[in-house]
């Protein structure tokens, strides 16, 4: 059995990688790709605790947490598709309207 | 007990009633809503009269009606009612007055071709309803609140021609000078009500009574300011004593009434004969028991009713405007009043009130009834020989007249005798402040005479000196039916007590109001307050002499004012005699310059003060509250920035925060340790 550090460790690079891309990208559909990877990080976390503890919650847990993240896509889609109509692209920093 | 004092609340609600008909539907009704301001003041007046026959026969009535705020361990604030003679004896009175202004209003402002009639019936049966409700009132609180009320109407109707440029401001002063009286009037309510627990005028803890016993050392009030209670209660006596000087015009708050002529003459009657005016004595009667216990109190109260009768009647002097000799001659008559109630002759007093209520209105709807004939002028130097013209008038007008000037035997005369008499015996028992009240008052008497009959005989006498003088505008039924019921009552309700005629020849028992003021609840009958008057009685001659000597020299004196002013008014062509006093009547003819006096104190005194106060507040008050808004503004500019409108941003400051979090926690939480 692999032990759940190992998992820990996976899930932890994983969420790094998304923030990294949240923090260095401007493209909005890499955003998107971004979250999804930090919201993996935390499935793998579940899933693993779950196995770990013998116990089908975390995994149960886990397929809510995809069908939430399907349906987050397409709502992000959708903003990014209005943002592409209103700033001629999908570059996050152009849209800065909704400040002070 | 269902007794006819049962249905005495029904006195109040049908005026109240009038006036929301008049007011919702009375541009539907024909005249205006006037019928059922009449139907309604007729009601009142009927259960009155019922009301004045149950009291007669010894009943009384004293209820909570509804208590609209219940207090836990403290006071609770009700309105109820309060039925004994001199309640029900003023309700007769307003009723009746009420009614026949009522009728009188069909041929002044119907006939007329007034607009806005259901405005002013309003008006009217709120006014009557409110001083009916302030009649009745069994606590101080109550009768405060129908006061302001009797003001607010009295603003209504002053300013009913509101097109004009006169009556609003008439209404404005009115009520501004009346209301800065009514000021002292509510502290003088909350004292009542912190010194006693208690505003009620009668039952076990009436506030009359509580300050008696504190007075014999039987039990404790609280009093402030460190006052013993005879200091306090003097105190409180003069701040309520500041309403009655706004309402019932006394000096120095009297300047509002004459202006207040500018309402329509119907209204007039009702304010100086029966609604507004008469309130302020009416309060001092009602606390009689308290006031009889302050000694100073009396003596000031006694000392502005007679400056202000002399004072008003000697402006009366020189009006030119018949309704302005009117005005002045009601000042004048309720200082009477005040010298009265002041020189300890509460029966002498509240007999004026109503001799005064019936010839005053009588006198106010003559010269409404002249005014109409004379097409709304109302200078008496056009007016003359309108007595062939209107006899109805005239001879209901010279009843009136004879009863203001106090011509045996007509009402006027044994009421203002009597008030004379009392404070002539109380102040030969060793009050100088009285002698001097006394003084004042009969000198009035013969400028009262003397104004009086100058008006009548302008206004009826001599030659026409108009056009409109001699072809003038006939009245109706409507106007002659009410002058004709006041003209006989002002000739006889002073039968109802004549003290002089009993005194003089020993007729015992025909002291009818003395009787009547007598039965009552113990602690508000005349008798008691006789026993508590600080003032011992003194004669020359004896009882009969001192009568007899006071009533010779207060007819000599009318008789004398009235003689002088046939000499020089009683001609065919009469002229301005008053001219011959040269600046004295300049003087007169302002006013004394009070008007320019209170303007002055307004502008020159009060304004600056005010200026400063303004700048303290503008700058100081408002400028540390400025100050800290500013600085939160200033703050908030700042932070503001952080909210660039870039998602990177954020999400770089949510790292951060996050990061700094994890460190933070990590760091106390001992992780790195």
């Amino acid at each position: 059995m692999v032990p759940p550090q190992y998992y820990l460790l996976l899930s932890a690079a994983v969420f790094c990688i998304g923030i990294f891309g949240l923090l260095t990208r401007r493209n909005a559909l890499l955003f998107l790709m971004s979250v999804e990877l930090m919201l993996n990080a935390a499935n793998i976390n579940l899933v693993a605790f779950s196995y770990y503890w013998g116990n089908v919650t975390g995994q149960t847990f886990t397929l809510f947490t995809l069908a939430l993240a399907a349906a987050e896509v397409a709502v992000g889609i959708g903003i990014i598709l209005v943002l592409y109509r209103n700033f001629d692209g999908v570059d996050v920093t152009n849209a800065t309207t909704m400040r002070w | 007990m269902a007794g006819i004092l049962d249905f005495a609340p029904a006195i109040v609600l049908l005026p109240f009633l009038s006036f929301l008909i008049a007011l919702g539907a009375g541009r539907y009704m024909p005249k205006g809503g006037a019928l059922a301001g009449i139907g309604a003041t007729a009601g009142s007046f009927v259960l009155s009269i019922a009301t004045f026959f149950a009291v007669s026969g010894g009943q009384t009535y004293n209820q909570t009606i509804y208590t609209w705020a219940e207090g836990l361990d403290a006071i609770n604030l009700t309105f109820g009612l309060l039925i004994d003679p001199l309640s029900s004896m003023m309700l007769v009175i307003v009723t009746l007055v009420a009614l026949l202004v009522h009728i009188f209003s069909l041929g002044y402002m119907n006939d007329e071709g007034e607009t806005g009639l259901p405005r002013y019936y309003a008006g009217l049966g709120l006014f009557t309803a409110s001083m009916l409700g302030f009649v009745v009132a069994d606590n101080l609180l109550m009768a405060f609140m129908f006061f302001e009320l009797v003001g607010l109407c009295s603003y209504l109707l002053i300013g009913f021609h509101f097109r004009q440029d006169g009556p609003p401001s008439a209404a404005k002063k009115a009520f501004l000078v009346t209301r800065f009286g009514d000021y002292f009037f509510l502290i003088g309510v909350v004292a009542v009500f912190a010194t006693f627990g208690s505003a009620a005028f009668a039952g076990p803890d009436a506030f009359p009574v509580l300050a008696e016993e504190a007075l014999n050392g039987e039990h404790s009030v609280n009093t402030f300011l460190g006052m013993g209670e005879q200091a306090w209660f003097t105190v409180v006596g003069l701040l309520v004593l500041g309403g009655v000087v706004g309402k019932s015009a006394q000096f120095p708050l009297h300047t509002w009434l004459p202006d207040a002529m500018e309402g329509p003459t119907p209204v007039s009657a009702l304010i100086h004969a029966a609604t507004m005016v008469a309130a302020g004595v009416y309060l001092v009667a009602r606390m009689y028991g308290f006031y009889v216990l302050t000694p100073t109190t009396l003596a000031i109260i006694a000392l502005i009713g007679g400056f202000t009768a002399l004072f008003a009647a000697t402006m009366g002097v020189v009006k030119k405007e018949i309704k302005q000799v009117l005005a002045y001659s009601t000042i004048s008559q309720y200082g009477y009043m005040m010298l009265g109630l002041g020189a300890g002759g509460y029966v002498a007093a509240t007999f004026h009130l109503m001799t005064h209520a019936f010839f005053k209105a009588l006198l106010f709807l003559g010269a409404g009834s002249v005014i109409i004939a004379m097409h709304h002028n109302e200078n008496m130097w056009d007016m003359g020989g309108l007595k062939d013209k209107m006899p109805v008038t005239y001879y209901a007008f010279l009843s009136g007249s004879l009863a203001l000037a106090g011509i045996v035997p007509f009402a006027g005369f044994w009421s203002k005798d009597e008030v004379l008499y009392e404070t002539l015996i109380h102040g030969l028992g060793g009050s100088p402040i009285l002698l001097a009240a006394y003084a004042m008052g009969l000198l009035a008497v013969f400028f009262t005479g003397f104004y009086t009959f100058r008006m009548v005989f302008l206004t009826f006498h001599g030659e026409p000196r108009s056009g409109t003088a001699r072809d003038p505008h006939g009245v109706r039924w409507n106007v002659k039916g009410p002058l004709a019921v006041l003209g006989v009552l002002a000739a006889t309700t002073g039968l109802v007590n004549m003290v002089p005629v009993e005194k003089l020849f020993g007729i015992k028992g025909i002291d009818f109001l003395h009787q009547f003021l007598d039965g009552s609840f113990s602690s508000l009958n005349a008798h008691h307050y006789a026993e508590l008057i600080p003032y011992s009685s003194g004669y020359i001659g004896g009882e009969a002499g001192t009568v007899a000597i006071g009533a010779a020299v207060s007819l000599g004196f009318a008789l004398g004012g009235a003689a002088l002013a046939h000499v020089l008014y009683n001609v065919p062509e009469p002229v301005e005699h008053t001219d011959k006093l040269g600046s004295i009547k300049t003087v007169l003819y302002n006013n004394y310059y009070q008007d320019e006096y209170q303007v002055w104190i307004a502008t020159g005194v009060v304004q600056p003060i005010s200026r400063v106060l303004d700048k303290f507040d503008q700058g100081i008050v408002d400028g540390v509250v400025n100050g800290i808004s500013s600085v939160s503004l200033f703050a908030g500019g700042r932070v503001k920035r952080i909210q660039t409108g870039v998602v990177s941003n954020y999400v770089a400051l949510l790292t951060l925060g996050l990061t700094a979090l994890l460190l933070g926690l990590g760091l106390l939480g001992g992780w790195f340790a």
